[in-house]
């Protein structure tokens, strides 16, 4: 078997049309690898940039605060979800979900989504990044590489020879088809593993990713093995494969994704946006018990200190803040719940097709699926609820303002 | 004893069109048998159920002694087949060509060795290490030749082996064909070349729809007489 790979190598190395989608492959792989890491640097430096400039303006903000509830008020707190070491190969939803925020103690279901205008997007063909190259450029190379292999022999009057030369077909289409294969993923994933290596992805997630990047490979190439065996020219096996690809990676994906969004509507972004905004604006013109009564329903440990006697106290500011969050805590859940349901029935729904399968499992590898970014957002919304319990006992119960205690504001852990 | 070659009541039926009827022969070690007919006559569609290519629909074929059908490797491992205008590749040398159809056939040759093929068939040396594309339609033929010669197989399968040779380098052919089959190397050939056939075959046969309808045979090793031959083939093709 070595003998007949080296033979077919050779023979490889002298086929210009081959060795043109071979080097093309590397540099689409260079190319992916290489934006990918442009994108994920930008992003950290964006991060480092926010945290450092975080810190000064939560000081120079804090520094003229004269009580609790105005450092609540002017004081930001960054949020953020770094980029994995993976990400760089497929930024998956990092592209259509925001993955930083400047947070106050104000209602906080407008600020996530103020930057979530529209639904959550199940995006099939995204960015170039490696998982679109490795998902749906790559079975186009591997066709390209693979459809007239036989074909054009018989198109040459030279697949009778060959075969009768060889002995068997198995001792020539197979050797022959295995070196190209091998050299299309080796040329795809070299690029990767460097990357890995420059970005100190874990040995773990390189090894699966090239698995998958290699198992999909496998599966086209059966899929062109069993086409090609039809006794037609080659440029009607060309368009049978076009075909089929067309139907596996554009035509499957874009109607399972029309009907997963029509059995699961989801309510937009805005929507959110704009009810916890009409029931924080609301509030001013309600009296003060319509805000208390469900604030203290969620802190009863307050109920004593939550008798509001002035016109403005920012304790009843902050909660009818909440109680926006409450109206819409609702139609959050029902969004959540939503996206949940999408991603899993589109999980499901990519088992038909190979394209949507590996771009999946890049981005779960890579932590840029759905899941990851309501991930983070379920952390801001933790480290939100750390906020209100560090300035709610300081403001409900009147302790009188020390600069000194802000101090010990919670930090935002990235990774909790 | 065994013949290389063996057809027995071989039939075959393509897409509803009986394409052999019934054909038996056999073709002794060295000798040299040549299959004449016109276009549709069946003498492709019996090499390639030699070659395991066509299964018959009845009958069968053998190859030295052994059914095609039962082991096709073997019978392939056996025979080199010289298909009509066989197409190397344009894009490889002839040394190129050689080695890799050598390796395909698990035969790997040195240098000096392709060489002597080449000069066998009198391909020019400067044209051994230029590209295929660029030779005419006969120097390519004298490389599947080479290629076929290299193989050093005991069967030689020929089809239309002198199309696109000029009359100087079929001549070459037939005496290397000639010496090849001196070497106790078995040819079975088909052709529609009446004149060929009978400068360089021991024995022809004339097939006609699927059917073989005559044949000559050189007694005591004279040649056949081509006016025969040529008007029995007339006759039988206006039968």
């Amino acid at each position: 078997m070595f003998a007949s790979l080296a033979r077919e190598a050779r023979f490889l190395a002298k086929d210009r049309g081959a060795l043109f989608w071979l080097i093309l492959a590397f540099f689409l792989s260079c190319a992916a690898v290489s934006f990918g890491i442009a994108e994920v640097r930008e992003q950290r430096e964006t991060i480092a940039a926010l945290i450092e400039e975080d810190a000064a303006d939560r000081a120079n903000a804090l520094e003229t605060q004269e009580d609790w509830g105005g450092a609540a008020y002017y004081a930001f707190h960054l949020t953020y979800a770094p980029p994995s070491d993976f990400a760089f190969a497929a930024m998956g939803q990092r592209d259509s979900s925001p993955w930083k925020h400047r947070v106050r103690m104000l209602a906080l279901e407008g600020q996530i989504h103020e930057a979530d205008t529209r639904n959550a997007d199940f995006g099939l063909v995204g960015r170039f990044d490696f998982a679109f190259l490795a998902a749906s450029v790559a079975p186009l190379l591997l066709i390209l590489l693979l459809y007239d292999l036989r074909a054009s022999e018989r198109t040459a009057r030279r697949h009778d020879l060959l075969v009768a030369t060889a002995g068997s077909p198995f001792s020539m289409w197979l050797p022959r088809a295995l070196v190209r294969v091998t050299a299309l993923a080796l040329l795809l994933l070299i690029p990767l593993w460097i990357g890995a290596a420059v970005e100190g992805t874990s040995m773990v997630i390189s090894v699966t990713a090239s698995g998958i990047m290699i198992g999909a490979l496998l599966l086209w190439w059966l899929i062109v093995e069993l086409v090609s065996r039809i006794d037609a020219s080659a440029s009607v096996l060309l368009t049978s494969l076009i075909g089929l690809w067309l139907a596996l990676a554009i035509v499957m994906p874009a109607v399972s994704k029309a009907g997963i969004e029509a059995a699961n509507p989801v309510p937009d972004g805005g929507e959110i946006l704009l009810l916890q905004r009409e029931t924080v604006n609301d509030a001013w013109d309600l009296p003060k018990a319509a805000t208390m009564k469900p604030f203290v329903a969620e802190h009863p440990e307050l109920a004593d200190h939550a008798e509001i006697e002035e016109g403005f106290e920012w304790k009843w500011y902050y909660a009818f803040q909440q109680v926006g969050d409450q109206t819409a805590a609702p139609l959050v859940s029902e969004y959540r719940a939503a996206r949940i349901a999408r991603d899993r029935q589109a999980g499901l729904a990519a088992l038909l097709s190979p394209t949507s399968l590996v771009e999946r499992a890049f981005e779960r590898l890579a932590d840029t699926d759905a899941l990851s970014m309501i991930g983070y957002e379920d952390r801001v919304r933790r480290y939100h609820a750390k906020l209100r319990a560090f300035y709610y006992p300081l403001m409900f119960l009147e302790q009188p303002y020390d600069a000194d205690v802000l101090k010990k504001l919670p930090d935002y852990d990235a990774n909790g | 004893m065994t013949s290389p070659l063996e057809a027995k009541s071989l039939s075959l039926v393509r897409e509803g069109n009986a394409v052999l009827d019934g054909v038996s022969f056999t073709v002794a070690r060295g000798e040299i048998f040549a299959l004449l007919g016109g276009n549709g006559a069946g003498k492709s569609s019996t090499l390639l159920t030699f070659l395991g290519f066509l299964k018959p629909s009845g009958g069968e074929v053998l190859v030295n002694g052994q059914s095609v059908t039962g082991d096709v490797a073997a019978a392939r491992g056996a025979i080199a087949y010289l298909p009509e205008a066989a197409s190397l590749y344009g894009h490889m040398t002839a040394y190129e060509n050689l080695d890799y159809f050598l390796d395909l056939a698990g035969k790997p040759a040195g240098r000096a060795d392709l060489d002597a093929a080449l000069d066998r068939v009198a391909l020019p040396a400067e044209a051994r290490t230029r590209r295929l594309r660029s030779y005419s339609k006969g120097m390519r033929q004298k490389t599947a030749i080479a290629l076929a010669l290299l193989r050093e197989t005991p069967i030689l399968l020929l089809d239309e082996p002198t199309s696109g040779l000029d009359p100087v380098a079929i001549d070459e052919f037939h005496d290397l064909v000639k010496a090849l089959a001196g070497g106790g190397q078995t040819v079975l050939m088909v052709t529609h070349d009446v004149y060929g056939a009978c400068q360089v075959a021991d024995r022809v046969g004339l097939l006609r729809g699927g059917k073989l309808v005559g044949s000559f045979s050189a007694a005591n090793g004279e040649r056949i007489d081509t006016e025969t031959v040529h008007a029995a083939f007339a006759e039988r093709q206006a039968a």
